[in-house]
């Protein structure tokens, strides 16, 4: 009511032909205007975290994934063939393929801390149960998460990902070409039991060759875990020209 | 507040515009750089792992 009465008076004062100094507001009408002025800041404050995190964090994050990615593939290129065994995990171990996701190659590197993530890679577990690498030719499960959104957003399209769909993981001597047999859409994010070396909510009852994909669900949330459990199918010999298999071409 | 400002900067309209201009892009660089990264874990908006925490 009392801002009212002053706008009332402002009006008056306006309507002055003598253009006077101008006239301090009064004290309510100024603390509305702050609190306003507050308001549309915290709006503006907001739309920008929103555009920092859905694009400006995958302009970083793919820039370095990139960067990192050629550092690899130039490792590989000129590394001596060091016998096997010989795994240089300071960078890149290799390289995902997911034909279903649309989203190229991504890097795969040790951890799943926000500090390897954000730099638009995925990357293996190793807490709580440690990722067994395909490389090491051992039974276990490859498990990989990467983010849903932001920092590059490598398992955006998880989604889109259907039952007998090629996963293939590229290192420097090998092809390993898996294929999707179960999808967990939602989960609760405690259920660590999806690790396992034998995933058995994946139906699988014996050890074998398994790859597991996790990232959040729903996108732009982190409420559930959305999972996705493939078989190793072959290996297939990286040639002199780095033909990729039939599944990705 | 904005009025504040506006009425505290040098200059003539379109000075004062531009300085506002440098300001803005100012506060959203020192936003992006520092005050996003840094809030962004603190909010629960981009968890992708399992884990039993």
């Amino acid at each position: 009511m009392a801002a009212t009465a002053d706008e009332t008076e402002a009006h008056q004062d306006a309507s002055d032909p003598e253009p006077g100094p101008r006239r301090r507001p009064g004290r309510i009408a100024l603390a509305v205007s702050v609190f306003g002025e507050l308001l549309i800041t915290a709006g503006v404050l907001l739309g920008l975290f929103v555009i920092y995190s859905l694009w400006w964090t995958n302009v970083i994050a793919d820039r370095k994934a990139d960067r990192e990615a050629d550092r690899v593939r130039d490792h590989w290129a000129h590394a001596t063939d060091t016998g096997p065994g010989a795994l240089d995990t300071k960078d890149g171990i290799g390289f995902l393929h997911v034909p279903a996701m649309r989203n190229g190659e991504v890097l795969v590197e040790k951890g799943t801390g926000t500090d390897v993530l954000d730099d638009g890679v995925a990357g293996y577990y190793t807490d709580p149960g440690r990722a067994t690498l395909p490389t090491t030719g051992k039974k276990g499960n490859f498990t990989l998460a990467a983010h849903r959104d932001g920092h590059g957003a490598k398992f955006h399209n998880i989604d889109k990902l259907r039952e007998g769909d090629p996963i293939v993981f590229e290192t420097k001597d090998d092809w390993y070409v898996y294929k999707v047999y179960s999808i967990l859409p939602e989960t609760s994010k405690y259920n660590i039991k999806v690790l396992s070396s034998v995933p058995r909510e994946s139906g699988r009852e014996k050890p074998g060759h398994y790859i597991t994909l996790t990232t959040c669900t729903p996108v732009y949330t982190s409420r559930y875990r959305y999972v996705v459990w493939g078989e190793l199918v072959r290996v297939d010999k990286v040639d002199g020209r780095r033909t990729p298999p039939a599944e990705l071409r | 507040m904005y009025g504040w400002i506006w009425r505290h900067l040098p200059g003539n309209a379109w000075l004062k515009a531009l300085i506002s201009l440098v300001l803005g892009l100012a506060v959203v660089y020192v936003l992006f750089q520092y005050v996003f990264p840094w809030a962004e874990p603190l909010l629960p908006f981009n968890d992708v792992t399992v884990d039993n925490q």
